[in-house]
């Protein structure tokens, strides 16, 4: 099998694989029960007008899809209409257009709120992922390094209690500690109607205002990779060929950079792929703690309010991510071990 | 030795970790000059919408009230006041009413708020069907005119008694404006250009929403510059910016905060009854099966609740004391019927509550035949067919509910009756609700208009069929009372027929009103004083009332 190949290969598994998505994420959300025009507008004493103006502006008029007017299998419908005509094409005709509709609850498009808060998540547990990822591999190495002695289980109970914190508590005795002994903003992106004289200012607040949700996600995810690290590490320090290299005089320093760390870090792709997938879902738990604008947060909501379109936006954002990073990790391994092309 | 060379490297890497999220030492910057005075709130929500045509939240309304002026405003007794107008004059018949506009009233963009921007107003909120609930409080217009700069005309198609209530909500908006808005059910209303006393500054949707006052209102002139109302997502941080002097004032919290906050030194913890007054019910299923709803209706209801004597034994063995100090911790009002006491002079404060006593429920149901015959604990009916079990639904987004439920369980099982607990989401807890009336108890609640016109309406036979009528009951007498309150314009006589109304469904135990939640505010008492605190009435420390009233400690 040829490298271009087995490229070839994964893409089109993950161009069906978001198609698949998009089908199912229509449907996922049009077999609950329920009227999603009158969902989260619980007010009585809408009129019926009222109820169908609402119907027509979001789309809900229209049959679901050619025979079935809703996905309630008692209720049929017309066969013979253009099928153009169902919501389901619009739907995909829509995404395809780049537009993901409006939200219920806001009446603002999907597409441009799910951006504002995809880059707050980015900015967020992009500047948490890494830190963990360099802080976890570095003490992974050295906890692997200096197996069985101090250092070792000194990490080792260091990263079993971080990782198996729960993450909310952490947050809010971390939010206590920190907005009470040194004066650090409690929640929120920026000091809310602060006004700022240079760009720099800005950022610093911001970054103020992320210090105490990113040292919480650190910690935990710190816990993760070091004991990853540690583990692969140490199988492969066992192998042998490294005892060849050892026989050979190379330095410790000279087998764990040339030949011990990149076989070692085929668990650790694995895991940080599936971590940046997920990244783009934000930390519910750290979002809603420091009322950090995310994404997490806004799925968060939007399921409390039964706010469909955001959710689906939401879903598909999140699916399209954890595949690309799928895609992307599947990619690495062809580059780290080139046995995998192979099988 | 290696290892030499790889400790330096993880140093770096540490330093560099710490460098990049190292704490700026620096304040924040001040917002705007250094005299500016500005009020932080801390609230758990944010609103919705900018559009008044749109908004559901009570946040969005909140921003409504500093930003827009309306006809009428609701004061925190309950009572109403004249603002845009200086005047008002109703024709004898009470169908023609002429308001006179006080002068100096200006959008934020410096044109002037004249009579044709009200006109304009009434007749848009009317006419959009892509405005669901506004169009609700025009109901009854037939004609709104502004026939010079200063008058504006109403006509109704009725004499109607709240007028009031119907005007507050109807914000005036600029007609040179929303005129051109194209389609007013999508339209953001970002700049939300108004003519109240504060005008907006900046909206990040679920972040903050930051005012500046004008100093150019005609009636009302704020000490405070600037007011940010900051949105915090966990109870348990909004508590703690106030501790920390993050916010100077928080518009909820969580009650189990309310006991080691009052403790603190600086803050004071304020309750009482809420501005949007909202009201906890256990609804028991009474639709007689001539009364059940043809097509929608399955009234499946037990025919124990139909009886009124079960429903006063239940009554007798709830204790509401209790259930408030559990469920609530000790901060809510015993409930009575419908009408909350959130509704001043409507809210029937003469009745007396049914007395609790597990004994009394006892004899109530031993006299009507309600006996345990086969030893089990639980009461049959009277010919034996089947015990007194109820089925209890609750929806699974209340926060009350679940606690409830269980205690109901605990105390009408003194009395010998079993409930069957089950949690539903809403959508499905209304298709077993109504119009269907399959259910036995359910336990769900309202949030009420300043008019109680619409909670008394819920209970009349009329309603049945539409699913707003939650018991199924039905009572000529009721109906013809609801019908007059409706018509008369005499308020001292209204307010005796909606009395007279209260009496009978208490009387009927139509439904159980465990209690009417307070409302739990806190705010710094180093920062401003003279909040308006709820001896007048109602509490609302962010209403306009408040952030006109308040100044700076100096």
């Amino acid at each position: 099998l040829s490298r271009s190949r087995y490229i070839l290969q994964k893409f089109a598994w993950a161009v069906f694989t978001i198609a698949f998505v998009i089908v199912l994420n229509f449907f996922l959300f049009r077999v609950l029960p329920g009227d999603p025009a009158r969902a989260g507008i619980r007010d009585p004493r809408l009129t019926q007008e009222a109820v169908e103006a609402i119907r027509v502006r979001f789309g809900l008029d229209k049959p679901v899809i050619n025979c079935f007017q809703s996905l309630n299998p008692l209720e049929t419908g017309d066969c013979f209409i253009n099928p153009f005509e169902t919501q389901f094409f619009i739907y995909v005709g829509n995404l395809l257009r780049g537009d993901l509709g409006i939200s219920y609850d806001t009446n603002r498009p999907v597409k441009d709120f799910l951006i504002a808060r995809l880059w707050n998540t980015i900015l967020l547990i992009g500047a948490g992922q890494i830190l963990a990822i360099i802080l976890g591999m570095a003490l992974g190495i050295l906890a692997a390094y200096r197996a069985r002695t101090a250092i070792d289980y000194a990490a080792l109970l260091t990263s079993l209690l971080a990782w198996s914190l729960p993450t909310f508590w952490l947050g809010i005795i971390l939010l206590f500690i920190g907005s009470s002994r040194f004066g650090l903003p409690i929640g929120g992106r920026e000091t809310a109607g602060g006004s700022f004289a240079t760009v720099w200012q800005e950022w610093a607040d911001v970054g103020r205002h992320m210090l105490l949700p990113t040292l919480t996600y650190t910690i935990v995810f710190m816990g993760e990779y070091m004991l990853i690290m540690r583990s692969a590490l140490l199988d492969v320090l066992s192998e042998d060929y490294i005892l060849t290299a050892r026989a050979k005089g190379l330095r410790t320093f000279q087998i764990l950079k040339d030949h011990a760390l990149k076989n070692a870090m085929l668990p650790m792709v694995t895991l940080i792929a599936i971590n940046l997938g997920f990244t783009v879902a934000g930390a519910v738990q750290i979002e809603t703690v420091f009322s950090w604008p995310g994404l997490g947060g806004a799925i968060y909501e939007a399921v409390g309010r039964r706010d469909f379109p955001v959710l689906q936006g939401a879903f598909l954002l999140v699916a399209f991510s954890v595949i690309l990073a799928n895609l992307i990790a599947d990619l690495t391994y062809s580059y780290l071990d080139p046995r995998v092309q192979a099988e | 030795m290696p290892l030499k060379k790889f400790f330096p490297l993880l140093v770096i890497l540490l330093l560099l970790a710490a460098c990049a999220s190292a704490p700026q030492a620096t304040e924040a910057p001040p917002g705007g000059e250094a005299e500016s005075v500005i009020l932080k709130v801390g609230w758990a929500g944010s609103p919705d919408t900018l559009n008044p045509g749109t908004a559901v939240l009570t946040e969005a309304y909140t921003a409504f009230e500093l930003v827009y002026d309306s006809m009428y405003q609701l004061n925190l007794d309950g009572t109403y006041s004249l603002e845009l107008a200086e005047s008002v004059n109703v024709s004898d018949d009470g169908t023609v009413w002429t308001f006179t506009i006080r002068e100096g009233f200006t959008f934020h963009d410096g044109e002037p708020l004249t009579a044709g921007d009200i006109a304009f107003s009434y007749n848009f909120y009317a006419s959009n069907p892509d405005f669901p609930f506004l169009p609700v409080y025009t109901g009854y217009f037939a004609s709104v005119e502004a026939p010079d700069d200063r008058t504006v005309v109403i006509t109704l198609s009725q004499a109607i008694p709240n007028m009031e209530s119907q005007l507050i909500f109807l914000y005036v908006l600029p007609e040179h404006i929303w005129s051109q808005v194209a389609t007013p059910g999508e339209y953001e209303n970002a700049e939300m250009i108004g003519s109240g006393p504060f005008k907006l500054v900046e909206y990040a949707p679920d972040e903050f929403i930051h005012f500046a006052a004008t100093g150019q209102h005609p009636l009302y002139s704020p000490k405070i510059n600037e007011a940010v109302f900051q949105r915090f997502e966990n109870q348990d941080a909004l508590v703690q910016a106030l501790r920390t002097g993050q916010v100077d004032m928080i518009t909820e919290m969580p009650n189990t905060a309310v006991a080691s906050l009052r403790n603190e030194a600086d803050i004071a913890v304020v309750n009482g009854p809420s501005f949007y007054p909202s009201v906890a019910d256990v609804i028991f299923n009474v639709v007689e099966p001539e009364n059940c709803p043809p097509g929608d209706g399955v009234c499946s209801g037990h025919p124990a609740l139909r009886d009124r004597q079960v429903r006063l034994a239940l009554a007798h063995a709830t204790d509401k004391q209790k259930l408030i100090d559990v469920v609530l911790l000790g901060l809510g009002d015993p409930g009575l019927t419908l009408i909350p006491n959130g509704l001043g002079p409507f809210y029937n404060d003469s009745l007396v509550d049914y007395e609790y006593n597990a004994a009394t429920a006892n004899s109530i149901l031993d006299e009507a035949g309600y006996a345990d015959t086969d030893g089990d604990g639980v009461r049959e009916m009277p010919d034996g067919s089947q015990p007194l079990l109820f089925r209890m639904n609750y929806p699974d987004d209340s926060t009350t509910a679940p606690r409830m439920s269980e205690l109901l369980k605990e105390m009408w099982a003194e009395a010998g009756v079993a409930v069957e607990i089950q949690a539903l989401d809403p959508d499905t807890l209304t298709s077993v609700c109504c119009p269907a009336f399959d259910f036995d108890v359910i336990l769900w609640g309202w949030g009420s208009d300043p008019d109680p016109g619409f909670l008394l309406s819920v209970m009349t036979s009329a309603e049945i069929t539409t699913g707003n009528s939650e018991t199924g009951y039905s009572n000529p007498t009721y109906d013809e009372l609801y019908d007059q309150q409706g018509v008369e314009l005499d308020m001292e006589k209204r307010i005796e027929i909606v009395w007279e109304m209260q009496r009978i469904v208490f009387e009927d135990v139509l439904y159980i009103i465990p209690f009417y939640e307070q409302t739990v505010q806190a705010y710094r008492t180093d920062r401003f004083t003279g909040w308006l605190t709820g001896d007048a009435g109602k509490l609302a420390l962010e209403d306009l009332s408040s952030l006109i009233a308040i100044e700076p400690v100096k």
